[in-house]
């Protein structure tokens, strides 16, 4: 449709732009990212950051512009789509009511996992929380929540990851879990990850995304940011306030 | 490919409906609320009925009273369904998954529809003590059971299409009460036509059961294929 970029290209994003009635939360963005690429978003709140992330895991449907995730269009292939993503968002999206593993072998099914009982014991253990299986989540700390919904996100080997502020809400320990499985399958998958800590964002990244009131701030790959500079700009837009 | 596909979805549509039983069969949500719901109707019927003296015959207007009761019951009982997706954010989980948005529908109403059918299992012994003790019940006995399907499959279609709508809307169960009736209104029409058929029996009775019961089929049939067509739309909404 529009002129072919990279063809290695994991996600492209064209003059996107999302309106909620009047307000625009997201203003005609537009970047690309290599396949195997690990993107952080940062900006104020506010900013247009978990939209951006629910246009291109297909949950909101952009208003102009278009977006691809690896090779899919959001909306013209966002059946094929789904099954090359995964999210772990604010909400664990969960079920309360459901065991842990009851929860993780629903999603299997609904993924179509192949072994699914196997995958399923082999991620919850990966998560350390094999042992705390059998309850229900409606018992779990909010910790606990997270890993379990790193666990579901994680299920059918999504090709590419977002992580909506995944580290929020973790204790130290489940923050080197997170990122011991992030370390894991960092080689062969590709991430987009909003994050409001800096150092963190930096540390883990290969591109950096700086959005503020919808629009575009600062995108370029890891080795071409000056830090001193870099935060200097992040300061200066969340300076800007709440759009 | 077309038929891992079709595996892919029946494996999603049992997932999604075994889920739902065996949440409701946990928390029992649905089932008590509709349960309690329609037998609180019954004796409100009952008092009602109290003052009508033993020259008026109920059997005569028994159809009319059950569907009212199963109306009033499911739209109560079909917003759930969806409500309780929604307030916990995993409609968002289910929708993020590669899952044809009709399997959803298809699996919630059928899930409505179980739970539905139970509570109209559960009314219907008390309706018969309270209201038709006097005086037989004139048809076959099966006619009844298929009547109270039938009509029980179109309001689960609808409600469930209908709670759907009415998640991503302010008004909750304004949305749901308001469109609820005027959409049932021919599905109760040939309900309540084919089902005192059964109970009054006598003469062209079987016919107007097949006639009402064939009414029902139609909307049935026009109501699943407009899900069919629309789910996705609505739910994406
Ligand atoms: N469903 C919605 N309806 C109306 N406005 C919305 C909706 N979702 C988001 N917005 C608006 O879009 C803008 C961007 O919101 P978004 O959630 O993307 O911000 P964010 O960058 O993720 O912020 P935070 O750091 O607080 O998570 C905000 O002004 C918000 O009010
Ligand atoms: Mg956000």
């Amino acid at each position: 449709m529009t002129e072919p970029a990279t063809i290695d290209a994991a996600v492209e994003v064209r003059d996107l732009t999302r309106t909620f009635g009047a307000r625009k939360a997201l203003d005609r963005v537009s970047f690309d990212l290599p396949r195997g690429a690990f993107l952080s978003v940062f900006g104020p709140n506010g900013a247009g950051k978990t939209t951006l992330v629910k246009v291109l895991t297909t949950l909101t449907a952009p208003s102009k512009g278009t977006a691809k995730v690896s090779g899919f269009d959001v909306v013209a292939d966002a059946v094929e789509l789904r099954s090359e993503i995964g999210l772990i968002s604010h909400n664990p999206l969960l079920y309360p009511d459901l065991s842990a593993e009851e929860n993780l072998v629903f999603f299997a099914d609904m993924y179509g996992v192949p072994d699914a009982a196997a995958r399923v014991r082999e991620l919850l253990v990966a998560v350390e929380l094999d042992h705390r299986r059998l309850d229900l989540v409606r018992t779990f700390s909010r910790g606990m929540l997270q890993r379990l919904s790193i666990a579901r996100a994680l299920l059918h080997r999504p090709k590419v990851l977002f992580l909506d502020e995944p580290y929020s809400g973790l204790d130290p320990h489940a923050v080197e879990i997170l990122d011991h499985l992030i370390e894991q399958i960092r080689a062969d998958h590709t991430f987009v990850m909003i994050s409001h800590d800096l150092a963190k964002g930096l540390a883990l990244c290969s591109h950096a995304l700086i959005l503020a009131k919808g629009k575009v701030v600062l995108s370029a790959p890891r080795e071409e940011l000056d830090e001193a500079e870099f935060a200097e700009t992040y300061r200066a837009t969340v300076g800007l306030g709440v759009a | 490919m077309a038929g891992e596909a079709r595996g892919l979805s029946l494996r999603q549509f049992k997932a999604i409906l075994h889920k739902d039983i065996v949440m409701e069969l946990r928390t029992k949500e649905m089932i008590t609320s509709m349960g309690l719901y329609a037998l609180l109707t019954m004796v409100i019927y009952q008092v009602a009925l109290s003052q009508s003296g033993t020259a008026f015959d109920p059997r005569n207007i028994a159809a009319g009273l059950l569907w009212l009761a199963f109306v009033f019951t499911s739209m109560l009982g079909l917003n759930r369904s969806l409500v309780h997706e929604k307030d916990q954010g995993c409609l968002e989980a289910l929708l993020l998954s590669p899952v044809d948005r009709p399997v959803i529908f298809f699996a919630k109403a059928i899930g409505n529809l179980i739970f539905l059918l139970i509570v109209q299992a559960l009314t219907i012994p008390v309706f018969a003590f309270l209201f038709l003790q006097q005086g037989s019940y004139a048809g076959e006995w099966w006619m009844i059971p298929l009547a109270l399907l039938a009509g029980a499959v179109g309001i689960s279609g609808v409600g469930t299409l209908l709670a759907t709508m009415s998640v991503n809307t302010k008004g909750k169960d304004f949305v749901l009460a308001v469109l609820f009736v005027p959409l049932m209104y021919p599905l109760l029409l040939a309900a309540v036509s084919a089902t005192s058929a059964a109970v009054l029996g006598g003469d062209g009775s079987v016919q107007q059961f097949w006639t009402g019961m064939g009414m029902m089929a139609g909307f049935d049939a026009i109501m699943l294929l407009a899900s069919f067509a629309l789910y996705e739309f609505i739910v994406g909404a």
